[in-house]
């Protein structure tokens, strides 16, 4: 039988799991820090015993979504309790990096996190203030810290086969429901925000401010990747010195 | 600007820095955050908050899938409440934002320059690495975080210093049109930047029409309160 697991600590390392970011090895470092404490169960005697040539497997390329590179770091450390060989340890993980990726974009990058985001802009908007902050920073890291530790035990609990963890009812509904909500309130944010940020401005300006970024966003969506928010920002700020220095 | 809250800034920004990508990613880095606190460091909650909101709409603009490059608005964020704390109403908006984007530029660059040289270390590492060594794997990875602190701190003060500069020095030249054509410059970038970024998430699928109602009731809602 496996012994109970360092699961938390391994949860703490996560936290940490882009530490080491680079364009070689991505996350692997990071995933590798994670998955040691889990390794320790194995025969540690000599220089190719079990537990080094898994702790250098699991340093190896790896790229995911952050929050979900636990279910990698379980599976994969499961998967060298029971034994499996090598090569299936390093096609476990290298299987699940589109997934884990693709799942976490949608999940968190395209759904709670702008979800969240947008509710506060409003919120803020609204004369909520400190109040919309601190409910942002503390329901979206409930999500944030529970999607971790839901991953973890997961790779752990189901191993090799951990492939099924991912068809979990409760991620797929939060996939569909976040797409919709996210939109909608990021949809409602724009005008309010558009509102709170002009109310310093004189008639005059308010025009020209609803004609400079109705224009921005037609630049931005017709010259994608080429023309981003900061060149955008950086042009208008040069252009406004430009005219304000010759229109006294 | 006294030193303890310049050194309280340069904690903060930090903190925000290292939590884009090394640890915990929590979200201190999200403009929606970094802003208020700094403002209330500074005893500006208004311009915390203003500046906060801003850059959260210009990170609408970033997706950080992949090794994609792009700005760091977190410490920038930082850099722009403190300018907009050392000018007045409008002129910090436009200000702040001129100097938060320079910063976000910068650090961007210092993320990608981290990066690589991460992957320096890795390659110098890779022996011991491949030998199994755990205390060699946790001292390449800490020396990474190490790194990743002082860089964020390099970029904090960089825009710290900006906002020590540029408001006696842009503020002294500008006409009252040119603060106002500023901010408006500010403030129409980052909705332009907001709504593209957000629909290129929503896409064209069926979650365009809950954009477009959320929108509508948003303009509602706005009107309502004009």
């Amino acid at each position: 039988m496996t012994p109970r697991p360092p699961l938390a600590r391994a949860l703490l390392r996560l936290f940490a799991v882009q530490g080491s970011y680079n364009y070689e090895r991505m996350l692997g470092l990071g995933v590798g820090v994670a998955e040691e404490p889990l390794l320790r169960d194995l025969p540690a005697d000599g220089p190719e015993s079990p537990y080094r040539t898994a702790v250098a497997r699991g340093a190896h390329f790896f790229n995911a979504h952050p929050y979900l590179a636990g279910l990698a770091v379980g599976a994969a450390a499961r998967a060298e309790h029971d034994g499996a060989p090598p090569e299936q340890v390093e096609r476990l993980r290298a299987t699940l990096c589109g997934p884990l990726g693709s799942l976490g974009d949608r999940l968190v990058w395209a759904g709670w996190l702008p979800l969240l985001s947008g509710l506060a802009l409003t919120a803020i908007t609204l004369g909520a203030g400190w109040t919309a902050v601190a409910a942002f920073f503390v329901v979206y890291n409930a999500g944030h810290v529970a999607l971790r530790w839901w991953a973890l035990q997961a790779g752990w609990t189901h191993g090799a086969r951990v492939a099924s963890a991912l068809h979990h009812p409760l991620l797929q509904r939060g996939v569909a429901v976040l797409g919709p909500a996210m939109a909608c309130a990021v949809g409602a944010a724009l005008p309010l925000t558009a509102q709170y940020l002009a109310a310093p401005f004189e008639i005059w300006a308010r025009g020209v401010l609803a004609a400079v970024a109705a224009l921005g966003f037609i630049a931005l969506r017709w010259l994608p990747g080429r023309l981003t928010g900061l060149r955008l920002g950086l042009g208008l700020s040069a252009l406004a010195l430009v005219v304000g220095w010759l229109w006294p | 600007m006294s030193p303890e809250l310049t050194i309280a800034l340069l904690l903060w920004g930090t903190l925000v820095g290292l939590d884009l990508v090394s640890v915990p990613q929590m979200m201190i880095a999200r403009p929606l955050i970094a802003g208020p606190v700094a403002g209330a460091i500074l005893g500006d909650l208004e311009a915390g908050l203003k500046l906060g909101v801003v850059f959260e709409l210009l990170q609408y603009d970033i997706l950080p899938v992949g090794a994609v490059r792009y700005p760091e608005y977190g410490p920038a964020t930082v850099g722009a409440v403190a300018t907009a704390h050392a000018s007045a109403g409008v002129l910090g908006l436009g200000l702040g934002t001129l100097v938060g984007l320079l910063t976000g530029l910068v650090g961007g660059v210092t993320i990608h320059l981290l990066r690589r040289i991460n992957g320096r270390a890795v390659q110098a590492a890779a022996a011991t690495l491949e030998s199994g060594d755990p205390r060699q794997l946790a001292r390449v990875h800490v020396a990474a975080i190490l790194r990743d602190a002082l860089r964020a701190a390099l970029v904090t003060a960089f825009g710290l210093g900006l906002a020590w500069a540029a408001p006696p020095l842009l503020g002294a030249i500008l006409t009252l049109r040119g603060i106002t054509l500023l901010a408006v410059a500010a403030v129409a970038a980052a909705l332009a930047a907001g709504a593209a970024g957000t629909l290129r998430l929503v896409g064209r699928g069926p979650n365009l029409a809950w954009f477009a109602a959320g929108l509508g009731g948003g303009v509602l809602v706005a009107g309502v309160l004009r």
